[in-house]
């Protein structure tokens, strides 16, 4: 039939539905009446199902890491206002060539926080900068690696993130404070935890800094960061809220070392408030199960003249 | 439609907050089409490290110059026009170099990398095992015969759904100009693909 060729040409946009109606109508009676026309149908949606097969479709890791990336992205472009010249691949290029080691060899002065490699990211602290809505974007962006005290008073802290970042700042500045108080309670690595404590301790005089070990303290699933918290925690044993944790460690804790020290910190001195005789006992009522513990409470009451009952 | 107007109500909205300098909405938005965004430039570009590139540039430059939107377009067709230049350029670039990133030179010669993922869809059925294979290999050599211009009708035809019109206003040419582009893409692959299918 004559008009076959110009039919097959057409079978594609009639897939498509991109024929208009007096094309679509005359294709449709030539395919009425003509066996072959039908056929070459029959193959050209073959041919689109093959079309279907070789759909690529990304992965969800690839639609993370996107999300991840331009978190991290919109982040520096709204932290750092930049001249609308400098483009977007000079700024990849910076962020690809930009190594750490710079800044790690850096010299005395302020902290220093490092921040490697790439991962399944959980924490972004809120206040990372000025622009951390951005956060939302993803599930996490960055996570405290591990933190590190030097000498000379600078931190480093490693980030796990997309890629590498050094954040760097003296442990006033509220960015690094705010990264040190996120990694105090990384739920993943405890030796993180305890290193950020230890850094933490040297600046408890700050009442966020306070909050940060009160939590641990409290909290920590590792015995040793609680301890650590707890030395942090020591030269404030005389604020309420300190006390407050010191008590609940003590009630609550399961480590016999932990709750001795909670006793000592919150007996020292000549006097000793009303409300901690009552949790001592208390303890002593309920029938204290760690002998040490026991024995040391028996003694502070004995000391206070307190009874072993009630007060 | 009152559903779809409302939809629409609520994307200007997200616009509007977005430009205001809300970030939360800026991140709706992005959620909205960042899928769609991604699985086109992964199917023209094959390679996920050229897709993640073209998510991050598109969605930067959206960032940038979402004040400037003006809603004398569907955001949709806006964002499209710059992930469809994106594309378009980096398959211009690998034109020049006749690069073919998703081709890996292996000892028992060249390998897709896309042929080298085992197919989810492969069931044991023979017939389409040999689909994947051959008839992959064939179409992903066809696909890179085609211009930029046409690969990228065809994509945004076939596997976006986009009408012709709205693909005409997504590449900044007519309606026919683009159904005439189609028709080349479609009768390049009739020719070269009729054999297999
Ligand atoms: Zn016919």
């Amino acid at each position: 039939m004559k008009d076959c060729k110009a039919v097959r040409e057409q079978l594609a946009l009639l897939l498509y539905g991109e024929l208009s109606f007096d094309e679509e109508e005359r294709i449709e009676s030539h395919l009425d009446a003509c066996v072959d026309c039908r056929a070459a149908l029959k193959r050209e949606k073959e041919l689109h199902a093959a079309f279907d097969q070789y759909e690529a479709t990304p992965s969800p890791s690839l639609l993370r890491d996107c999300r991840e990336d331009l978190a991290i992205r919109l982040m520096e472009e709204a932290a750092v206002p930049r001249p609308a010249h400098d483009g977007w691949w000079d700024r990849l290029i910076d962020a690809l060539t930009w190594r750490p080691t710079g800044a790690l060899m850096r010299p005395v002065g302020a902290l220093t926080l490092m921040a490697i490699g790439f991962g399944a990211a959980r924490m972004l602290p809120a206040s990372l900068s000025a622009n951390a809505q951005f956060a939302g974007l993803v599930p996490g962006a960055a996570r405290v690696r591990y933190v590190e005290p030097a000498s000379d008073g600078k931190i480093q802290i490693v980030l796990d993130e997309t890629r590498q970042r050094i954040v760097s700042g003296r442990l006033d500045d509220q960015q690094i404070k705010t990264l040190l108080l996120t990694a105090a309670k990384d739920p993943s690595d405890p030796g993180l935890r305890a290193e950020t404590v230890d850094i933490l301790n040297t600046r408890a005089q700050s009442a966020d800094v306070r909050d940060a070990l009160i939590y641990s303290v409290q909290r920590d699933q590792n015995a040793g960061v609680r301890m650590k918290a707890l030395d942090g925690l020591k030269p404030y044993a005389q604020e309420p809220e300190v006390r407050a944790a010191l008590t609940q460690v003590l009630l609550k804790d399961s480590n016999p070392g932990l709750r001795t020290q909670a006793i000592d910190l919150l007996t020292k001195g000549s006097s000793v408030d009303r409300q901690v005789i009552g949790t001592l006992q208390e303890l002593m009522l309920r029938g204290e199960q760690q002998g040490y513990v026991r024995e040391r409470c028996r003694r502070v009451l004995e000391a206070m003249n307190a009874s072993l009952e009630t007060y | 439609m009152a559903l779809k107007s409302g939809l629409q109500m609520d994307e200007s909205a997200l616009i509007r907050a977005a430009q205001d300098g809300d970030h939360a909405a800026f991140e709706q938005l992005v959620r909205a089409y960042d899928q769609s965004v991604l699985r086109l430039a992964m199917n023209l570009l094959r390679s996920p490290e050229d897709a993640n590139d073209v998510y991050q540039e598109a969605f930067l430059r959206v960032y940038r110059n979402l004040h400037s939107f003006r809603f004398d377009c569907s955001f949709h067709t806006w964002l499209y026009r710059i992930v469809t230049n994106l594309c378009l350029d980096q398959m211009r670039k690998r034109k020049v170099r006749k690069e073919e990133p998703t081709v890996l030179a292996t000892a028992e010669g060249p390998l897709d990398r896309m042929d080298a993922v085992p197919e989810e869809r492969v069931d044991g059925d023979p017939q389409r095992h040999l689909f994947s294979g051959q008839v992959r290999r064939r179409i992903r050599e066809v696909l890179g015969e085609l211009t930029p211009r046409e690969r990228m009708v065809f994509e945004l035809r076939h596997y976006q759904g986009l009408r012709l019109r709205r693909i005409g206003e997504v590449l900044g040419t007519t309606e026919e100009a683009a159904k005439n582009c189609l028709f080349r893409a479609t009768q390049k692959m009739r020719a070269a693909l009729g054999d297999f299918i």
